[in-house]
């Protein structure tokens, strides 16, 4: 959102422009090293100021050195709270209320504001929310290569074609990830399997794959890729298919009744789909119902598992979609 | 001679002192007058295109013109400053570097600042909301100072023209 530049020593420049100075001044000194490996930053009114890093939170001392001890924390004020929420719409609450109602502002370089505050309801709809009180940033980092060990099963070498996948984890795994670097792979092509490039049509609803800013792609997510960004999901997958004309559709989180009938539209249309589901299992899957009636449609050709056994993005196992096989375990 | 170049001086002093006054009345005017197109346009800018604040006071002080654009433009620099100004900050900042060569009054000036600290803090409806009412008292203040101008600024220039000879006859 923000125009401002600023720069820092390791932590990305668009994430300092949205802190205010008093905590700016905190975190902008950190080492490279450290600062590389900084997966997200919690700012909570009153409360201290968190760092999450290698996937366990540190708190930050108001000197800017990570402790593990809360009382040695710097603890964030209404006035920190107050200039952040400046900074992140750019002074200007009117302009996002859109991005209000959904919780979250994309920045550039794809990085992510996520905030909670009071909810301000409309017909028992979230119309807006007000007092903001707790902030998370989110760095947005590629793994370029993430989707590397999936790809042979994804791409039906002899015909050319990509299959229809489903990439299954729970919250925090590296679905995204994954999904950014098939789609970038997919859309320049991978010599490695002989298969050449291919028009994608990406559906960012929550413009974190692409990390749009401004409707232009953040992110490397290939040549051949058109994003249509903030846009719902079921309803920006028949706009792609109508207007683009892809040869594979990419979507994240389905699982509500009208993403699923959309879904069908694009498999009917002989389109590939890639997309996104949370959940640990098949089982699982099979007891939303959305997803139920999917499964029972028996169109989707390999789902991919992930999980965290040996770090986030494992690829846990890979089934094929029409006999149940598990085609391989890597290392597991 | 000297007694002649220093009659010449106090008249000419007296003039330039009235005509100063004068303009005073008039830039005053001139002011409230851009200050209202401005917050009309910034009205639109939030209104229509949810512009954020920074590119939507850019817009205005570029259709403004000198010396109103000062303000708009002056603010969104501010705005821009990594030391991160909230709006009201950098209206505020930018009202005081401006006010004194718009020769405004405190009066209007309070219902400049009294717009700042609300500028941007809320949907568009409630911004709009503010902006007509800063626009509506910025009204009535207008109407004054043209009032005030059309007695004043006849009334600063013959006074400043005449002023000067009478005091010289006087020292003669």
């Amino acid at each position: 959102m923000t125009d401002r530049t600023v720069t820092g020593q390791g932590l990305p420049g668009p994430l300092l422009a949205v802190l205010p100075p008093s905590l700016r001044r905190l975190v902008a000194e950190w080492p490279v090293g450290l600062a590389m490996r900084v997966e997200e930053l919690r700012i909570r009114l009153g409360r201290p100021l968190m760092v999450g890093l290698n996937g366990r939170d540190w708190f930050v001392s108001p000197r800017g050195e990570l402790t593990p001890v809360a009382e040695e924390a710097y603890t964030v004020h209404a006035d920190d709270v107050a200039r952040m929420t400046q900074l992140i719409c750019q002074a200007s609450l009117y302009a996002v209320e859109e991005e209000l109602r959904s919780g979250f502002v994309t920045l550039p370089g794809g990085h992510r504001v996520g905030f909670v505050g009071r909810a301000v309801l409309e017909q028992g709809r979230v119309r807006t929310l007000k007092y903001l009180s707790g902030f998370n940033l989110r760095v947005a980092r590629e793994v370029r290569g993430a989707a590397d060990p999936v790809l042979p099963f994804v791409v039906d070498g002899p015909r050319r074609r990509v299959r229809h996948t489903m990439l299954v984890s729970p919250p925090g795994c590296g679905k995204t990830t994954m999904l950014r670097d098939l789609v970038r792979q997919l859309s320049d092509g991978v010599a490695a399997l002989d298969f050449p490039g291919v028009t994608v049509g990406l559906v960012d609803e929550r413009s974190e794959i692409a990390g749009c800013y401004r409707g232009v792609p953040q992110r490397d997510v290939g040549v051949r890729t058109d994003v249509l960004d903030g846009c719902p999901k079921a309803e920006g997958m028949l706009v792609l298919l109508r207007a683009m004309a892809p040869r594979v559709i990419a979507t994240d989180e389905i699982g509500r009744a009208e993403d699923v009938a959309a879904l069908e539209e694009v498999f009917h249309a002989g389109v590939s789909v890639l997309t996104t589901v949370h959940g640990a299992s098949l089982a699982e899957l099979a007891r939303r119902p959305a997803l139920r009636y999917l499964l029972g449609l028996r169109v989707v050709e390999r789902f991919v598992f992930l999980g965290r056994t040996r770090g986030v993005g494992t690829v846990e196992c890979i089934v094929d979609g029409h006999t149940l096989e598990v085609l391989e375990v890597p290392r597991c | 001679m000297l007694k002649m170049a220093g009659a010449i001086l106090v008249c000419l002093s007296s003039a330039l002192t009235g005509y100063m006054l004068a303009g005073g009345l008039t830039a005053r005017v001139r002011s409230l007058q851009a200050l209202l197109v401005g917050l009309q346009n910034l009205e639109t800018e939030i209104h229509y295109g949810a512009t954020p604040l920074p590119e939507a006071l850019r817009e205005v002080a570029r259709r403004c013109g000198p010396p109103t654009a000062a303000l708009f433009e002056t603010a969104a620099r501010y705005l821009g400053d990594p030391a991160g100004y909230t709006a009201g900050e950098a209206w505020q900042r930018a009202l005081e570097e401006w006010r004194g060569e718009a020769h405004l009054r405190a009066s209007e000036a309070a219902i400049l600042n009294g717009l700042g600290t609300c500028l941007g803090r809320s949907d568009r409806e409630d911004q709009v909301k503010h902006l007509r009412l800063a626009r509506e008292q910025l009204g009535l203040c207008l109407a004054r100072a043209e009032e005030e101008a059309a007695r004043g600024v006849k009334l600063w220039s013959y006074l400043g023209l005449t002023a000067g000879p009478a005091l010289v006859l006087l020292l003669l």
